[in-house]
């Protein structure tokens, strides 16, 4: 294999601000506008759920009482077999959903790229002790640890955050150190070195800008990862308790009625689905904002 | 990478393995019931003879000499016997390791075959419609909670078309190749779309980083053909942060697929475990975690050569 | 006195044993191959030491007697069900001890073709008490004093008590063979991994997480009005299929024909599967609301009984598609002691509320009572996972906040749901337990001061000391005044809220012949013998 230079300078003027270019380049990119906006309107819709509906999410209807209802004036998207309606109950469970996916993204995201940049830009015992570390806690499988903890702890809300992102950002961390791994030997990094940069500045001013694709891959991954996470730790009955809804629990709950009422599946699904698209276009929007090589 | 390093690493592992045990094992046995609870709600079973039985498994003892006594045994490889079969442990994890790994490594390696080309063929096309039809079907596929996939396929292709078995690992008294094969398809399938889609996203991002660079310009500026610099200078340099994901989710593998398992009735890993952890089976759990750790130990040794291999710049003192 | 509901435990999604048979025909005219499945993963088939229900060990072990299809025991490999009248049971020592002595059929062979005989009683008597041996099921063998084996066909066994609950106990799960399994570890001998019995069918395979595959015992002892040797059945094949979903696909899709214990939720979808009939079969198992005597607002009687009175059970019982019978006691309509008039609290938001008032509570602006500035909130278990379950607590916890009470869900499966539920660790607890054909022994076991499944901290001397003389008399004149006392006494007290008789749905192939579910906890595989399939 030809032995391939790498260069990091911006192919852009030098004048315009970083922030200015990133904004400059995000307003070209149409999906990640639109992406936004999408998460925006989600977010409101989950905050004035209460005034958007006029049913609350634990309401329910005697008269309805025993098997699902189709969607229909009264009820946009039908009820549960409890005579809850399906709306009230999506858009309540995009609090707790939006909340999980993005704050735990988040939080894996920091984490992963904190450890990852010091392993792999110091080496050494650094790396060996922080990446033993990583591999401990991947060692962990995260189902059973769940299931082991709930005994003594309820899945409460920040707890399901500080779980999921606690323990979802080991790939993070090793994508970074792989990166970082890479670029630290470069004649570049060792000419901001010889120039007198600090440490801190050439790990995350000038390589962890190169490492900027893998990681809004993987942060935008961890957001769709977290709230299907959450529905699969509904499906061992250890997710968000009930009545509370989330979108996991909604679907894992529908999992019953597949076949008498499938809307009860395809509704919470839907959201998911277009809750991560927008968090996947919008990361594409940031990552040719904020790419130097671009 | 040499020799010494090498040795150092798994040198490493030992204290590594001890640590994850100690963390595993007060983990397990601090949480709340034991393995005599699995008969707690039998009136029948008198207090006296669960105290017999704690008394026998040894449970009675301070956790501290419990934890010394499992590893004393378990480094002799003695790993006990089961509390809820009576089996030995280690017939009952050998027993599942291999449906497990069937199941996990078809899928992995059918992931793998899918998720590369398809990333490829996105990035080269970046905004093309194959491009956006691809992201959206990749979403789809981390949208969709497995178990809901997995009964929708069942529908389909056990019930309506009455095409493929909707579970198991083989016909009783069947077990070919070809009907295990057959069982093997929509459990495999479901377990590798969510690989398929997120192993898509990091080569395409992968590779449009590299595509971008300098001297894959410079490559194509002297003339090189486009395939030559897509697979030779693009793709390699590509992979590393592939490799990473991939890694991660293949030393996964062992630790079995929980939902597939049990939505197709699937003998493996993952279904052992839960039941062991429901059942508070301490040998089984304990002996399915270590295996569990050996293998991501391994794969972690595994991908560091790996890094090396395919970019040199990457060096280990 | 024998086995409690014991799948209340280590339920992922599986909500309680499902059974499947899947026909395949036989040359034969009446026969056929069944293919049965579990909707658990069974442990182990040796029935003293399963966490499990007995389906698969009631195919190949046989009882000397067992219940019917109407809970009433019947002869199995005795002649005849002991009793005071036919001198099967003798009191002895002024009515301290008592002798039971079983005729066993003559003739009785075991699989390989050795024979069965009273020596085999004693057997299985000692390597159940024995303290080596680890099953948890030793129920009924510490009240024997001996067993002597006067011949080949007659046990006598001397009891240190009198024990009218023997029958439901030890010997229930079927008699082993001495001859294979002297002198062996019960508790790790390969014996388990083939096991037979005088039982129908003997185990061929077993392969764990998978399957057990029965094939007929060609020396089962009992024939036909006609001479013809039972069972017809050719090979029984129990798989394993651990979630309820894919059960119902299964039956959708033929690979399967029989199931039970279908959830509620799910019976809908099973109703139009062509050549699939569904059953509502009676069972023994009673749902409850218990209560945690040992929490604050929960000592007081007024609460419990604004609760009782909060709780409209019609309401429940149509969320879960009317599949159960709404009770007022804990004894089941299947028992003669079922109290037709217990203290009853009828559905009635306005009288509850004016308890919580004369019991010192203040509705506050929230909508919750409180009292000393304490608001009146309550934590709220069932097992986590099972829909049945969860959903007939969603429907209790809005009628509990229509009147002012809060309920906080705290659901436990597995391990930590035996624990909390052994420990008390809730303030309000709904579940079910199936009881065996004899009850009392289970009884006491919920409602004594200690008894084993009493963590709810409840306690009325006068129901221990009418529970005792109940478990200690055959006379079911006696029986039903003891037992009508405790039932208006335990029901005064509200130790617990009984709720529902339950029901389970059973899925059944058309083509299955002489099937009869068996209400009781020793499964519908209790008696298979008859069972045949239709071409």
């Amino acid at each position: 294999m030809n032995n391939p230079t790498l260069e990091f300078k911006s192919s852009k003027p030098r004048d315009e601000s970083f922030l200015a270019r990133a904004v400059r380049r995000f307003r070209k990119h149409r999906l990640a506008q639109f992406g936004l906006v999408m998460l925006m309107v989600l977010g409101l819709a989950a905050i004035f759920a209460p005034i958007i509906s006029s049913y609350t999410f634990d309401g329910q209807d005697s008269a309805l009482l025993g098997q699902p209802t189709a969607p229909n004036f009264k009820h946009l998207l039908g009820t549960d077999q409890l005579g809850r309606d399906n709306f009230t109950r999506i858009l309540h469970g995009a609090r707790v959903s939006l909340l999980v996916g993005l704050s735990s993204a988040l939080i894996a995201t920091f984490l992963g790229t904190l450890i990852g940049a010091l392993a792999g830009f110091y080496g050494a015992w650094v790396d060996s002790v922080l990446m033993r570390f990583t591999d401990v806690v991947l060692s962990i499988p995260i189902l059973p640890l769940v299931i082991a903890l709930s005994g003594f702890l309820r899945p409460s809300l920040p707890l399901l955050v500080l779980i999921i992102g606690g323990l979802g950002w080991m790939g993070t961390a090793r994508l970074v150190r792989s990166q970082f791994l890479s670029l630290r030997n470069t004649d570049y990094v060792e000419a901001s070195k010889a120039l007198g940069g600090s440490n801190s500045r050439i790990m995350f001013r000038h390589i962890l800008p190169n490492a900027i694709g893998p990681i809004v891959v993987s942060t935008t991954l961890a957001v769709g990862g977290a709230i299907i996470l959450e529905s699969a730790l509904s499906f061992f009955g250890l997710g968000v308790q009930p009545p509370t809804p989330t979108w996991g629990n909604l679907l894992t709950g529908s999992s019953d009625f597949l076949e008498t009422a499938p809307w009860l599946a395809a509704f919470p699904g839907l959201f998911i689905l277009i809750t991560v698209l927008s968090v996947n276009f919008l990361g594409d929007g940031l990552r040719d904002a904020l790419d130097p090589r671009l | 990478m040499n020799f010494s390093y090498l040795t150092r690493r798994a040198l490493v592992t030992i204290p590594l393995l001890l640590g994850v045990s100690l963390i595993l094992f007060f983990v397990l046995h601090l949480a709340p019931g034991g393995p005599t609870d699995v008969y707690a709600d039998n009136p029948s079973v008198s207090p006296a003879a669960l105290e017999n039985l704690k008394r026998e498994l040894g449970l009675d003892q301070p956790l501290p000499l419990q934890y010394v006594r499992w590893l004393a045994a378990f480094a002799r490889g003695e790993w006990g016997f089961s509390i809820r079969s009576g089996q030995p442990v280690l017939e009952t994890a050998l027993e599942r390791v291999v449906p497990t790994l069937f199941l996990g490594g078809t899928s992995f390696v059918l992931a793998l075959l899918l998720a590369i080309p398809l990333g490829i063929f996105s990035a080269l096309k970046r905004y093309s419609a194959t491009d956006y039809v691809f992201t959206f079907v990749s979403f789809l596929g981390i949208s969709m909670p497995i178990f809901w996939l997995a009964l929708m396929l069942q529908a389909l292709f056990a019930v309506n078309l009455r095409w493929l078995p909707s579970a198991g690992l083989e016909t009783i008294g069947d077990g070919g190749f070809l009907d295990r094969l057959r069982h093997l398809i929509l459990p495999a399938s479901i377990l590798a779309v969510a690989n398929i889609a997120s192993w898509g996203r990091f080569v395409r991002s992968s590779m449009l980083d590299v595509l971008g660079l300098d001297y894959i310009r410079t490559a194509r500026a002297k003339g090189l053909s486009e395939r030559l610099v897509t697979y030779r200078h693009g793709f390699r340099n590509a992979l590393i942060p592939v490799v990473t994901i991939i890694a991660l989710d293949f030393a996964g593998i062992l630790s079995g697929a929980v939902i597939t398992e049990t939505i197709f009735a699937w003998p493996g890993m993952g279904r052992l475990f839960i039941e062991a952890m429901n059942g508070r089976d301490y040998p089984v759990l304990m002996a399915l975690l270590m295996i569990g750790s050996v293998a991501l130990v391994f794969t972690n040794l595994l991908t560091d050569l790996v890094y090396s291999l395919i970019d040199p710049r990457i060096r280990y003192e | 006195m024998g086995i409690l509901a014991r799948y209340s435990l280590r339920g992922l999604k599986m909500l309680g044993p499902i059974i499947l048979l899947c026909g395949i025909t036989a040359a034969q005219d009446k026969g056929g191959t069944l293919t049965v499945g579990l909707s658990y993963d069974l442990d182990t088939l040796d029935p003293y030491a399963t966490g499990f229900l007995t389906d698969v060990s009631s195919t190949f072990l046989e009882p000397l007697i067992a219940p019917d299809e109407n809970a009433r025991y019947v002869p199995a490999m005795a002649t005849e069900v002991p009793t005071q009248a036919n001198r099967g049971i003798r009191l002895t020592e002024g009515g301290k001890k008592m002798i039971v002595t079983y005729k066993l059929r003559p003739g009785i062979k075991w699989a390989d073709g050795e024979p069965v005989t009273s020596a085999d009683v004693k057997f299985t008597w000692e390597a159940i008490k024995d303290p080596k041996y680890l099953g948890p099921e030793k129920d009924g063998t510490d009240e024997i004093e001996k067993i002597e084996t006067p011949n080949p066909l007659t046990a006598v066994i001397y009891y240190n008590q009198v024990y009218p609950g023997f029958k439901s106990a030890l010997f229930g799960y079927g008699i082993l063979p001495k001859h294979v399994l002297e002198g062996k570890d019960l508790n790790k001998d390969p014996f388990w991994d083939k096991p037979f019995g005088a039982g129908p069918f003997k185990v061929t395979e077993f392969k764990r997480g998978q399957y057990v595959i029965l094939d007929r015992n060609p020396n089962y002892y009992r024939k036909d009005d006609k001479g013809t040797n039972l069972p017809y059945l050719d090979r029984i094949i129990f798989k394993i299929i651990p979630n309820t979903n894919t059960i119902v696909t299964q039956l959708k899709s033929g690979e399967i024909q029989f199931a039970y214990s279908i959830p509620f939720t799910l019976a809908p979808s099973v109703d139009n599967v062509p050549g699939i009939k569904v059953i509502k079969a009676k069972t023994l198992r009673f749902m409850h609301l218990t209560y945690n005597h040992k929490n604050e607002f929960l000592k007081d009687l007024n609460v419990r009984k604004a609760i009782a009175f909060a709780v409209d059970r019609d309401t429940i019982n149509k969320s879960l598609g009317n599949y159960m019978t709404p009770i007022n006691t804990f004894a089941v309509t299947s028992f003669a002691f079922s109290s037709k008039n217990p203290p009853t609290y009828k559905f009635n938001r306005e009288a509850a509320k004016k308890l919580l008032n004369t019991a010192g509570y203040k509705l506050g602006g929230d909508g919750i009572f409180a009292k000393d500035g304490k608001r009146l909130s309550l934590k709220f278990m069932t097992q986590a996972g099972r829909t049945e379950y969860e959903t007939a607590q969603q429907v209790i916890i809005a009628q509990l906040k229509a009147i002012g009470i809060e309920t906080v869900v705290d659901n436990k499966s597995g391990a930590a749901l035996s624990d909390a539920r052994r420990k008390g660790g809730y303030d309000l607890w709904y579940s079910g337990w199936i009881t065996p054909a004899d009850a009392i022994e289970s009884y006491i076991s919920f409602y004594n001061t200690k008894g084993f499944n009493n963590g709810s901290g409840y306690s009325n001397p006068k129901v221990d000391d009418l529970l005792e003389k109940a478990a200690s008399t055959f006379d079911p004149l006696l029986i039903n005044s003891y037992m009508t006392q405790v039932q208006k006494l335990v029901l005064n007290d509200l130790a617990s809220l009984p709720l529902f008789e339950s029901a389970s749905v059973i899925a059944v192939t058309e083509k299955l012949q002489n099937f009869k579910p068996n209400p009781t906890n020793q499964t519908n595989f209790r008696d298979v013998s008859a069972w045949w399939l239709k071409p």
